[in-house]
Parts: C-alpha cells; structure tokens; sequence
C-alpha cells in the first residue's frame, strides 16, 4: 500500500475511533496494561504501520494511564501527572542491527495541555509536523489537537531520520483538526520575547522544572490555575514575566499578599499598583495583580524592562477578568 | 481565622542568591558571578583540600567511546583499574579491590537501568567491576548486579555504580538518587527530594557501600523530564568515591559547566538539588563543601569542566 493509501486509511479509522471512542478510551487508559483489547489502543495501533523501511513492530504495544504512568517511566511520571496527561500509547520498532524506534502518543484532554507538555523542552529545530514540531538527533516531537507525540530513535542516523519523519507525518495527518493554544499565551508581550522561552503548566511542580522561585507553593498553584512563563530582551536586559491565572478573585488575593510577604517580604499593594524591588543579585522581582491575574516580573536586569512587561502585560489583559 | 500575610520560613530562590541556603551548592547554583563553588572563601581552591574529608578520584579517556558511541570493554576496565589504584593507594588492582571487598562478602552492584530514560550504567562498566569482585575471590553466586528488586539485605557489600542525569525532580540523579528504589516508596523522594539520604540509613544498607564508581561517560545534563539526545554528551569519564556527597557535589559541578556552555549563559539545574545538602548536613553522609573535598584528576583533560 502506498503512503498516501495509508494516511488517508489511518486518517478515517482514527478519527471515527476518536470520535465514538473518546470517553472510553479515559477509561481503558486507567486499567493497567490491558493494551490489546483497548478501543483507544486500537485506534493509535491502526494508525501506525506495522513495518516502515524495514524497521518492524518489535513488542506488543503499550497503553499507560494517570494510575500506572510510574510503570512507564519511574521518577517522571509527576510531569505528564501535572497536565490533563490521559494516557500515552507506545509503540517500538526494530530492524536488525539498526537503531530502534520508539513511538508515544500522548493522549492529553485539551488541546492548551498538549501544547504545555510540548513546551516542557523546546531545545531542538523546528521541523513541519502537527501545529508545532521539533526535531534534533533522533527525536521528533510535536503536538496537534489533544495529542503530544515523541519518536525517538536509540541513535540518529541517515537513514532513520526519514522514518521518524514519515511517522510523524502519519500520526499527525490522522488528526484532523487543530488544537486552540492557550489564551493566556495571548496576554504576553509578543515583542521582545526570546525563542523558545515560552512555557505553559499549571502547578509547582512544572514551574520548579523551569524556574525555582520557592521551595513552598507560595503562588498556590494548582490544576485549576494556568501559568505562562517566558524570557524577554530588550536594550540588552533580559527579565523573565510570570504571569498566572486563577480560577478566582480570593485565591489571585492570597497568592498575591503570600509573594508580596514571602519573596519580597512586603505587604502586598492594592490591586493594580506595581510593587517591585532591586534583589541581592541587583536584579528586580515585582509583582502586578489585575483581578484574577498576577503579572510577575522575575530577574529584570534594567527596571525599565520590568515595568515595561508590567505595563504591556496589564494592558493585554484588559477586558480578560 | 482571618488570614494574614505575615512572612513564614520559606526557602526562595533570593536565599540561594544570599548563598543562606544549601551552603556552597546554592551559590554554586544560583549566584551571580564568580566561579562555581566559589562559597568556600578567599584563598581555597576547590576540590583541592590539603587534608581532605573526601578524596574522590575522576579518570577520563578519550578511547573509551567509540565510533556509534560504541563502549571500549578493555579500556572502561583500564579506567577501572587506574582509578581504583590511585583512591586506594595500591600499585596493584587486585590489591587495590581487596581494600573494599572480601571473599566472604555478598556484593550488590547496584547499577542504572532507566529503559524510558535510556540513560543507563554501560554494561562494560558493570562487568569490569563483577570481574574484579570475582577475582577479589567472592563467589559469582554471591555477586547480584542489579538496579530494582536488588535484595540489599541480603548484601554485605553494596557498589554503587550510577550514572549522571540532571533530573526534573530531584535536581540531579548521581549516587543519592541511585539508592532511591531501595525505598518501597521511591515517589516519596522526588520534589522536593531533600530527604533522599536517608535511604543510605535504612537498616539494610547502613553501612554497607564500600565504593561508588560512578558511570560518567555519557551524561545527561538536560532538564528532561524524558531524554533528549542534544542534552547528552561524551565526557569520557568515570568516577571513583565513597562519599555519596561529594561525588554528587563535583558531577553537579560538572553538569552545571556543560548546562552554561551549551546555553551560552546561565542555566541553572532546577530544581534545586537540595538532597545534596540535606545529605550532608543532615545525615551526616559525607561533604559538599569544595574546600573539603580533594578531586584527583586523571587522564584524558580535554574539556574537563573542572
């Protein structure tokens, strides 16, 4: 069968398995390894070829939900744990003497997790595959809709890159549609901002992967909060902007006074006064609180920058409250 | 009650900058300027103690890895050998490995073996040192190399034989982190991971390590949580220690170098690796402080990074 027989095959059986199997699929990801006679293994196993150039299924496919994640990657787990992380479907591929292939598939519950997950390491090229891909020594990874997908190959080489390649395509045009990315990203300050420097997560955990601000959840991060991180340069300062969204007005309140009085050890200001301060590295730290907001500016090298991210980031989210 | 905003003790991030937390390790970590471990005062070279609290012995060869980073055997159980001579004083390897093993031991050689992470202890390395064990006249049926499920009470001698990842969760995963599933609740020791050095205390190891060879040929310093391949390197090393802490402290120094380089500016390994120091001040495994530790450097010093 050709390639494009292929995808289009793929393409049809994923998306009506996607679509009738949905709920299900949560539920077959939370029993353990029951991968054979999983609909949502089934769709993902249909998906992907079992030979391409060679390289051939090895080892029956594995499905892993929030409970038994551990059991796929021991010591790790709490990242996927700290998105809307469903279950990962993992397939491996194996040619001789020749470097295998492992493929997952994440199977997230919102498209902005999918996203966040794929934000987690943004170290690598950028490559055309789902709605943001990246490639670099024999990893692929790439997010589109609800789905983050890593292809790893044990060693890169010239004749492994393409496969890599052709799967990702395979999986990606399986999925019909895009994924909306979060709308907080749209908050932030576009200009200035260094690439690959945007991240979005939810709780402590995440943020302590990027960025160790305390060793307490002083911001009272949680599932239910949303947070973008990212770098900025401008007249060669760099700063890095928080900024965190909260389900509500009090808890935007209590993170609000808890940074004020811990990190800056400072009595909150009232809603919409920037209170910032010079740390003992001379760098600037300030924090802004618009309604359910808080704008944190982090490291500034020059004030100005960090009133600058303040008053652009303020004014971006005008009208979000 | 009514809510108030008084400050509590909280360890932040403007500590490691003071240099209040973690000692050395929290500048080292997060200070602005100056060298790496620069907290030891005016005057003291690192890792070059005079009278050392820790000697810790890394050996580097560029052979070691070949073309397709193919492992050298030959030249891992050289490394080995050299490495073992030079922390023990002998001129002889036999000698040498019977400082630390006795034919009536049972020897754990507690390795790395991550299949997700892919970033294992090299089969070489686990041989040469089973080899040398067996010749230092302890039964093979008496030596278990093993990662999970090794029956540590039933050791009377452990090795530990880690590998070097910076982790996600814990900082970086060396020698402390090693032990973590000698624990039936490894979970209970990530994020924070402060308290990871009292796995060391547990009854059934108590005592027991009698060398840490420490697989550095190919670490991983990138933030993970899952293996990108840019994020590892061929250093070519390995290292030779019995003080967890130490080992820890320098393969952190390592890390940090390779972090900054890559990036071309700070990148500091977060979170904080706070079970390094934990595990020094705290239960007493051994030091972190630079100026306490003696590095001998052998081989190999291109790109060395300390």
């Amino acid at each position: 069968m050709n390639r494009g027989a292929v995808i289009k095959r793929a393409t049809i059986l994923f998306a009506f398995l996607v679509w009738v199997l949905g709920p299900i699929s949560q539920m077959s990801a939370n029993r353990s390894q029951e991968n054979k006679a999983t609909p949502a293994a089934t769709a993902f196993a249909s998906v992907l070829p079992e030979e391409i150039s060679g390289w051939k299924k090895s080892r029956a496919d594995q499905i892993f939900g929030r409970e038994n994640i551990f059991d796929y990657m021991d010591g790790a787990g709490e990242i996927y744990l700290a998105y809307d992380f469903r279950f990962v479907f993992v397939r491996e591929y194996a040619r001789g003497n020749a470097p295998s292939l492992v493929v997952e598939i994440y199977q997230m519950t919102s498209s902005e997790d999918a996203f966040g997950v794929f934000t987690q390491d943004l170290d690598a090229d950028e490559v055309h595959v789902g709605q943001d891909a990246l490639y670099a020594a024999g990893l692929l990874r790439f997010w589109k809709d609800r789905i983050f997908v890593r292809i790893l190959a044990d060693k890169e080489t010239p004749e492994i890159k393409p496969v890599i390649m052709k799967l990702g395509e395979m999986i990606a045009a399986s999925v019909l549609q895009e994924g909306t990315r979060p709308g907080l990203i749209s908050a932030l300050p576009s200009e200035e901002q260094r690439p690959k420097t945007l991240r979005y997560f939810h709780t402590l955990i995440s943020l302590n992967s990027h960025y160790f601000l305390a060793g307490e959840n002083i911001l009272n991060l949680s599932p239910e909060t949303r947070v973008v991180l990212a770098q900025y340069e401008k007249e060669k300062s760099r700063a890095r902007l928080l900024l965190v969204e909260y389900p509500s007005l009090n808890q935007a309140e209590d993170a609000h006074g808890q940074f004020a009085g811990i990190y800056l050890k400072d009595k909150a200001l009232p809603e919409g006064e920037v209170q910032s301060q010079k740390l003992e590295d001379g760098r600037f730290s300030g924090i802004l609180r618009k309604g359910r907001f808080l704008i944190i500016a982090l490291d500034a090298e020059a004030l100005p920058l960090a009133q600058w991210l303040f008053q652009e980031t303020s004014q971006k989210l005008e009208g979000k409250n | 009650m009514k809510k108030t905003n008084k400050p509590r003790k909280v360890v932040t991030r403007r500590d490691f900058i003071k240099g209040a937390a973690l000692g050395t390790l929290g500048v080292a970590l997060y200070g602005k300027g100056g060298n790496l471990f620069a907290g030891s005062g005016p005057g003291v070279v690192s890792f070059a103690a005079e009278n050392p609290q820790s000697t810790v012995v890394l050996i580097r060869n560029e052979k070691a890895i070949g073309a397709g980073d193919a492992i050298d055997p030959a030249v891992v159980q050289e490394m080995i050998d050299a490495a073992l001579k030079e922390f023990s004083g002998e001129q002889d390897a036999a000698k040498a490995w019977a400082k630390f093993v006795r034919p009536d031991d049972t020897v754990g050689v507690k390795f790395t073996r991550c299949d997700w992470m892919r970033v294992h202890t090299e089969q070489p390395i686990i041989d040469a040192i089973v080899k040398r064990v067996g010749e230092a006249g302890v039964a093979q049926n008496r030596i278990i190399a093993q990662d999970g499920g090794l029956p540590v009470a039933k050791c009377t001698a452990l090795i530990n034989v880690p590998t070097v990842k910076v982790h996600t969760l814990t900082g970086i995963a060396v020698s402390l982190k090693n032990y973590i599933n000698f624990s039936p609740q490894p979970s209970k020791y990530h994020a924070p991971s402060t308290n990871l050095g009292e796995i060391y205390l547990f009854p059934e190891v108590k005592g027991k390590t009698r060398l840490i060879i420490v697989d550095m040929l190919r670490p991983y310093f990138g933030p993970g949580p899952q293996i990108n391949p840019l994020h590892r390197w061929n250093y070519h090393g390995i290292m030779v220690g019995t003080d967890p802490v130490a080992v820890d402290s320098i393969c952190l120094q390592i890390c940090q170098v390779k972090r900054k380089l890559f990036k071309g500016e700070d990148w500091p390994i977060t979170p904080p690796p706070d079970n390094i120091f934990a595990a020094d001040k705290t239960y007493k495994l051994g030091t972190s402080d630079p100026a306490k530790i003696k590095l001998i450097k052998l081989g190999w010093d291109k790109d060395l990074l300390i």
